[in-house]
């Protein structure tokens, strides 16, 4: 059994890996929280944004800046788009099938990606910010001011879209519609002005997303696209309802997962934290209580 | 007394046996000739290359049939059936390589363990419903996919896991003796894949069957009715995972070597995309999403397009069958063949008497 | 609701057209690289760079071959994140410059490439439509994690001898496949052998968990015993996700004096390498290394000078940037006339493309008479001691129970974003058992000129 110093490099990392869980978790529980939909095309949209910011810095030599606006953007119209158009053709369905419909535009964008940006043999892209370069020690381990942005950013997100969800009447009407749009549209709220900023914000969300993702985990469309199921079991465990819980459940699971590194016999299996914590929380602790939205069958 | 007694005793006309209707004769009738066909027909007609593809779909097409029982019938929806296979797959290679059993045989143990895997695991599942559900299916596969990585397939070594990482020679999972070759193979699992869809229309025409049908009209009422849903839907996560564990045994014949790379688990997605598109509630969209899986694939890549393509194709194919068609392309293609037909009809010019 | 029901079959039906036209346009347009065609000349001849012109190639300088196409195939992988067609492209380049040129005798190499993605029934099938369908009468460049252990058997029934680039064990192992790299296991040897030289005082082997973890382990094992140094081995599941814990991990076991080496695909150790980097641990240990996959400059580039002397990768072929022979001029030559979809430009990919590719040429130019089967894969196994100008030795194929021909490799280290030659030619040791087996039925080969 490793002893105490071995461990400690492992907090940092841990820590760095939850606020990478957290920045795609907080982002769908506050989809779900907005527009009733996990949003599980996330990582895919920011992907493809981040992709295309590579390709402008690299091909055609756009400043750095520039390609991560597009990589917003990109997030921006691209969730919005999907929202506008399949929002209310799903809306009076489940959410099960409004989640499997974001599946379909996982798969969509994840063959896009892999046809324009073709896998070369020798190659791989990646994606540097200014922030890459300093930071400061903790113990032994350096940490670089990226990683400090993307926590802050997690943390930033979930105090703020939670005020915001809770205390403005934007937010409010956000809510109503989520839990049901029919009665919220016949008390008078602009539903679908309320819809199109609820799926505009999230796809911000995404494509900041995509672009500190691609940097510190790694600017590959697989990697990118499905690192949403691991961030899934923080939302899980928050049982999709709390920000807050969602944010905390993806840094222990960060930290677990890392802290299981120097342990010979399971290491191997480490990268099993994210399913075996969410399945626990989901089927052992919320024993008795039936976890259920459903409306219509599919 | 004695001619009374035997008149008023004498047993009434019985009613006559209903006949099946002309649909259902129809439909045995197509499905019994596509079988023929697809047994002695195709062999002859298809190089080994699009056998070995057949031979992917029959396989590819019990693991559709599978997660169609559960989405189709009782509703619902597992996003990690392809780990159920890859467990499958597991089991039988552990059998094959560790004992001298009869290929038949391996299969259904195959099938029973995994059903008991399967339904272990998903046993306190089934508290959960809709969206969570399906979530928590998703966990439990990205689960076993890590374990599956690290434990490996079976290669011929020993131990629990069968797993000997140095070996320079690996030896290839043997098939049945009957069926060594490949089109001798592809009619074997078209054989085993045929017993599945009857197993699984045996089902639909008896008791769980109606059970399933009346919790999917309305879960409370068949609940009134005194029908026990937990009971039923166990029994549909019961037969889809024994199902798709003879499936994965017989992939382990078709691939003869297994690695835990072919098994991600964005495979899940995928499945269920086509399973989709061919249609859950109907047994023939198991075999269209089979055909979808597996056939397009191969003739994508002998047109020279990329396989990338198929995967927007079939999320595309989920966005418009969740939003246009739920029941899918063996539901909507006859629909859509017979409005040719009247349109075709329509224009036709009319003949004045 | 009548309107409602037009708006979802207009919107059924436009998805639909979108998908249908997508697929028959990318049908009509095809991808190159995939498709089973003759490879495609340009009509005219670029002006020569350097001093060689590709018209070397071939024996009849500017004569087209129009007799009767002698067909080869190849089987490479080609999945998201993985793709070896730069391989089966470079090969396709030098036929097709080959058929510029006089063909064989006048008869032009039709090329027949069949992409896979890891897919064991796949790869079988691929298999059965070269032969069946495709009629090829050889096999040259198959670049596969997998396939060598899928059709090894399949090919040896049928008579056939492949020159690959092999990866997966049976590569090396089975009569009838003879690679021109060293594969995962040896080349890891060398950059271990490498480590070693450097007299450290342990060793931490950190390999993806792909398919012959265990064999290509127990080459470092061996070497790392024989010289009475400790080593670690450790497996990580790719893709990696959390680099960072990664990169701890193999410097905590490491220490101060240790080494640590990856066996991963460049983007899988580009990754670990940065993090390393970014965690500021790349000198707790005494030296890194990496086996082949990791001899790019594009790799150099991305890590920067503080890896200069710092990071050695075992090359398994000669260094292109270096070396002026006339064979890598033609090697670069025919990269920028023909070589069109080859997107990784001059690297080992293109290398070991053009080397079996150059290797088949040089064998089948030896036939006199019908090109079958047996004829051709007599040739192949025919070839013997040839200079290919890509390795460190003279490569031959031979009648042996397995085959590793190229077993001397270059050490390279990077230097300011190139990455330049740190040791030359040095001989994998014959204390991994394998390498041992095959200098005990093949002796060694000669230096090449």
């Amino acid at each position: 059994m490793p002893s105490w110093p071995d461990f400690e490099p492992f907090i940092v990392s841990g820590l760095a890996l939850g606020g990478v869980y957290a920045l795609s978790g907080v982002g769908m529980v506050v989809l779900y929280q907005a527009t009733g939909v996990v949003y599980l095309a996330f990582g895919a949209v920011g992907a493809m944004g981040a992709l295309i910011a590579w390709s402008l810095i690299n091909d055609a030599h756009a400043p750095g800046w520039v390609g991560w606006l597009v990589c917003v953007a990109f997030g921006a119209v691209v969730t919005l788009g999907y929202g506008m158009v399949f929002g209310p053709a799903l809306a009076k369905r489940d959410p099960l099938v409004k989640a499997v419909a974001t599946l379909g535009l996982t798969l969509v964008l994840f063959g896009l990606m892999d046809l324009l940006w073709t896998t070369n043999g020798g190659q791989s892209r990646a994606i540097t910010l200014p922030t890459d370069g300093g930071g400061f020690m903790i113990g032994q381990i350096q940490v670089n001011w990226t990683q400090v942005i993307g926590l802050g950013a997690g943390i930033a997100i979930t105090v703020v879209t939670g005020a915001f969800l809770r205390y403005t009447k934007l937010g409010t009407a956000m809510r109503a519609m989520a839990n049901d749009r029919e009665i919220t549209a016949t008390l008078g709220v602009p539903v679908r002005r309320v819809e199109a900023a609820a799926w505009l914000g999230c796809g911000v969300l995404a494509g900041v997303a995509g672009i500190l993702l691609a940097d510190l985990v790694a600017l590959d469309a697989t990697t990118l696209t499905f690192l949403v199921i691991s961030s899934l079991a923080a939302a899980l465990i928050a049982r999709l309802r709390s920000i807050v819980l969602t944010f905390a459940a993806a840094i222990v699971i960060g930290l677990v997962h890392d802290l299981l590194t120097p342990i010979t016999s399971l290491t191997n299996y480490r990268d099993m934290t994210p399913f075996v914590l969410a399945a626990v929380a989901l089927l052992v602790l919320s024993r008795g209580r039936v976890l259920s939205r459903s409306r219509e069958e599919m | 007394m004695a001619d009374t007694a035997v008149r008023t005793a004498r047993p009434r006309p019985r009613p006559p046996l209903p006949r099946p209707g002309t649909g259902t004769v129809v439909r045995a009738g197509v499905a019994a000739a596509l079988l023929l066909f697809a047994l002695f027909g195709l062999p002859q007609l298809l190089s080994l290359y699009y056998i070995d593809s057949m031979t992917q779909v029959a396989v590819w097409s019990m693991a559709a049939l599978g997660l169609g029982v559960l989405v189709g019938r009782v509703g619902l929806v597992s996003l990690g059936q392809v780990a159920v296979l890859a467990i499958g797959a597991w089991v039988a290679a552990r059998l094959l390589f560790a004992t001298t059993q009869p290929y038949p045989l391996v299969l259904v143990e195959a099938g029973l363990i995994t059903m008991l895997i399967g339904t272990l695991i998903g046993l306190p599942a089934l508290r959960l419903r809709g969206l969570y559900l399906a979530l928590i299916t998703l966990m439990l596969a990205g689960a076993i996919t890590v374990v599956l990585a690290t434990a490996n397939f079976p290669n011929g070594g020993h131990g629990f896991f069968g797993y000997n990482g140095s070996l320079v020679h690996i030896p290839p999972i043997r098939r049945p003796g009957l069926a060594g070759t490949d089109p001798a193979y592809f009619r074997y699992s078209v054989v085993v894949a045929a017993l599945m869809f009857l197993l699984v229309l045996a089902h639909i025409r008896t008791r769980p069957g109606r059970a399933w049908a009346a919790m999917r009209q309305s879960e409370p009422a068949a609940l009134a009715a005194g029908i026990n849903t937990w009971f039923y839907k166990l029994w549909a996560l019961a037969l889809a995972s024994f199902i798709t564990g003879v499936a994965g045994g017989v992939l382990a014949g078709a691939d003869h070597y297994l690695y835990s790379i072919d098994f991600p688990t964005y495979y899940s997605i995928t499945l269920l995309a086509v399973v989709l598109m061919g249609g859950a509630y109907s047994l023939w969209g198991a075999l269209v999403a089979g055909l979808l899986w597996q056939l397009l694939p191969s003739l994508l890549q002998n047109w020279g397009v990329s396989a990338d393509w198929l995967t927007i194709l079939f999320g595309v194919g989920v966005l418009q069958v969740l939003t246009t068609a739920p029941a899918g392309l063996a539901d909507q293609v006859p629909k859509d063949l017979a409005r040719l037909g009247r349109l075709l009809r329509g224009l036709a010019p009319r003949r004045t008497p | 609701m009548v309107g409602k029901r037009k708006h979802t079959s207009g919107v059924r039906w436009t998805l639909t057209a979108v998908a249908v036209a997508g697929i028959l346009a990318a049908a009509g347009c095809g991808s190159s690289g995939t498709s089973s065609s003759t490879p495609s000349s340009s009509g005219t001849k670029a002006p020569s760079t350097g001093a060689v012109s590709t018209s070397q190639c071939g024996t009849k300088p500017g004569v087209t071959a129009t007799g009767t196409p002698i067909p080869l195939g190849v089987i490479v992988t080609n999945q998201p994140g993985t793709s070896f067609t730069d391989i089966s492209n470079m090969a396709a380049a030098y036929f097709a410059c080959v058929n510029a040129n006089g063909g064989i005798k006048g008869h032009p190499i039709k090329y027949y490439i069949e992409t896979e993605q890891t897919n064991p029934a796949q790869i079988a099938a691929d298999a059965k439509q070269l032969v069946q369908t495709d009629h090829v009468v050889g096999i040259v460049g198959n670049t596969s994690i997998i396939e060598c252990s899928i059709d090894s058997s399949y090919w040896q029934k049928l008579g056939y001898d492949i020159i690959d680039s092999g990866i997966a064990p049976e590569c090396y192992s089975t009569p009838n496949s003879a690679a021109v790299n060293m594969g995962p296991r040896y080349s890891s040897d060398g950059a271990v052998q490498y480590a070693l030289s450097q007299h450290v005082s342990k060793i931490v082997f950190d390999q993806s968990n792909v398919p012959g973890t265990g064999y290509i382990a127990a080459g470092p094992s061996a070497l790392a015993a024989a010289a009475h140094v400790p080593i670690t081995q450790l497996t990580e599941n790719v893709p990696i996700s959390d680099a960072d814990s990664v990169a701890i991990k193999e410097v905590d076991d490491a220490g101060p004096n240790g080494a640590v080496v990856l066996n991963f695909t460049p983007p899988e150790a580009l990754v670990i390498l940065q993090a390393a980097q970014k965690l500021g641990l790349e000198d707790r240990v005494k030296l890194w290394g990496c086996s082949t996959p990791c001899n790019t400059d594009f790799l150099a580039t991305s890590l920067g000078p503080k890896w200069n002397s710092k990071l050695f990768v075992n090359a398994e072929l000669t260094p292109p940037d270096v070396t002026t022979t006339s064979t890598m001029m033609l090697y670069q030559a025919i990269l920028k006339q023909y070589g069109k979809a080859v997107s990784g430009g001059i690297g080992s990919f293109s290398q070991m493309g053009f080397t079996e590719a150059e290797i088949a040429v040089h064998a089948l130019e030896t036939i006199n008479g019908p090109y079958t089967v047996a004829s051709v894969n007599a040739a192949f196994r025919g070839v013997t001691n040839f200079n290919t100008g890509m390795l460190c030795q003279a490569w031959t194929y031979g009648t042996y129970p397995m085959h590793i021909p190229n077993n001397e490799d270059y050490t390279v280290t990077p230097d300011n974003g190139k990455m330049v030659t740190a040791q030359g030619c040095t001989q994998i040791s014959s204390v991994d058992p394998q390498i041992k087996a095959y200098r005990a039925a093949a002796g060694t080969a000669p230096l090449a000129g």
